[in-house]
């Protein structure tokens, strides 16, 4: 059975549409992961308003089921739920993923956003069937993918995710401060050339990737005005990959005050990067409509 | 010197004026979306996508024919929607790759490279 990642939403903090934004998108952050009829939705920011679009003309009627695992809840991961048009159709039934037994955070505030104060739809007027599950102590079987865990680098708690199926495996791990937890965070100052060096556990959960979707928001020059913001600089990105032997690295979460111009150049940087590393990882810019077969 | 409200104008203060004004109308050549053969046979060539689906393959049943042997017989399909062409893999041999990137689907921008084997095209977006 083959599956599929699709981007919905690529872009990093605030939807950033327009004329300069039409090659990578102006969406925040979504994308799904699908193996008919397993469905599986990484985040809620923006574009996730377009996925539900889609999934009722795919669809065409028949329900829909499928799984939400949200990395956290900061605006730009959450901000399509109350638009996902599906969510209002009784015959359809979705699931919200904690992170550990019992760990209903994110559905409580998935919720929360949806009172009067915030939105004129309640979270309870909502027709589907949508209920909290979670990923007990870090990893769970769900339709045919095995998924794991493992906490980032974010203000506020941040998870990535890894999928594996049919010895194929993408990870997902947005929002993450690489240069906070290198072993020398003052070598990219120092040294800028040489490759850095990451924690262990992180460079095992990532190992092998066929994909690996990162945090990739900030070009080397944007960087040191943005420390402590939660996000990393493209190039420490690529270092991961090329530690984790990852086989494709999608940069994700562009910046918003980035033009589809800057990220072409950003994502340029980081083709030569790897190359002078002799690194054999595929680096492109995630894109609002691509999709990859996976397996 | 900017006039002063004691000041104005005498040919404003009176309110509007009919003035006659020769009007061409703004000529918009519409330019169609197309495909640039850069590399195969056949090439340098381009290929006018004037079609909601255009399907592009080796096939002489194809809408664009390459005569590849490392394409497959109806490699891949553009689809316009919403005035804007997506490209699809249709399980092809050697696949699609975009920009480098082995990919099943995705929407194209101006520019855009697309890699089947050794052939090479490029998309140059429409307008009009």
């Amino acid at each position: 059975m083959s599956w599929f990642v699709k981007f919905w939403g690529t872009r990093g903090s605030i939807p950033a549409p327009g004329p300069q934004s039409r090659k990578y998108g102006g969406n925040t952050s979504c994308v799904e992961i699908h193996a008919d009829p397993a469905l599986l939705i990484c985040d809620g920011g923006t574009g996730l308003r377009e996925l539900g679009l889609d999934l009722q003309k795919r669809k065409k009627g028949e329900p829909i089921r499928g799984h939400f695992l949200f990395s956290h809840t900061h605006w730009d991961h959450i901000q399509g739920f109350p638009f996902f048009v599906p969510a209002y159709d009784p015959r359809n039934e979705f699931l919200v993923y904690g992170t550990s037994r019992g760990d209903r955070r994110t559905f409580d505030l998935l919720s929360g956003q949806m009172r009067s104060d915030y939105f004129p739809v309640e979270f309870s007027e909502l027709r589907s069937r949508i209920a909290p599950a979670d990923l007990g102590d870090g990893h769970a079987h769900v339709e045919g993918f095995s998924i794991c865990c493992v906490e980032l680098k974010h203000p506020g708690r941040c998870f990535a995710f890894s999928f594996e199926r049919e010895g194929k495996k993408v990870i997902y791990a947005t929002d993450n401060e690489l240069d906070l937890i290198l072993a020398d965070p003052e070598q990219p100052r120092r040294e800028p050339a040489v490759l850095r060096t990451f924690p262990e556990p992180l460079v095992e959960f990532m190992r092998g990737a066929d994909l690996l979707i990162g945090d990739g928001q900030y070009t080397d020059d944007e960087y040191p005005t943005h420390v402590g913001w939660g996000h990393s600089r493209a190039s420490t990105l690529v270092d991961l990959a090329m530690a984790a032997e990852c086989r494709q690295l999608a940069v994700f979460h562009h910046d918003p005050m980035q033009s589809d111009r800057d990220v072409d150049r950003k994502i340029d940087l980081c083709r030569e990067r790897a190359a002078r590393h002799g690194g054999k990882v595929v680096v492109f810019g995630a894109r609002e409509g691509l999709e990859l077969r996976i397996g | 010197m900017a006039a002063s409200p004691d000041q104005e104008d005498p040919d404003i203060s009176g309110g509007t004026r009919e003035i006659s004004v020769n009007i061409t109308p703004f000529a918009s050549t519409p330019t169609p979306f197309s495909l640039r053969l850069m590399q195969g046979p056949g090439s340098p060539r381009t290929f006018l996508l004037a079609r909601e689906e255009v399907i592009l393959g080796r096939s002489s049943e194809a809408d664009i024919q390459v005569d590849s042997t490392e394409l497959s017989r109806k490699h891949l399909a553009l689809r316009r929607e919403h005035g804007q062409y997506t490209v699809f893999d249709l399980g092809s041999r050697n696949g699609v790759y975009l920009n480098g990137v082995k990919i099943h689907s995705a929407v194209l921008h101006e520019g855009d490279n697309l890699q089947l084997g050794s052939v090479v095209l490029v998309f140059h977006e429409g307008r009009g």
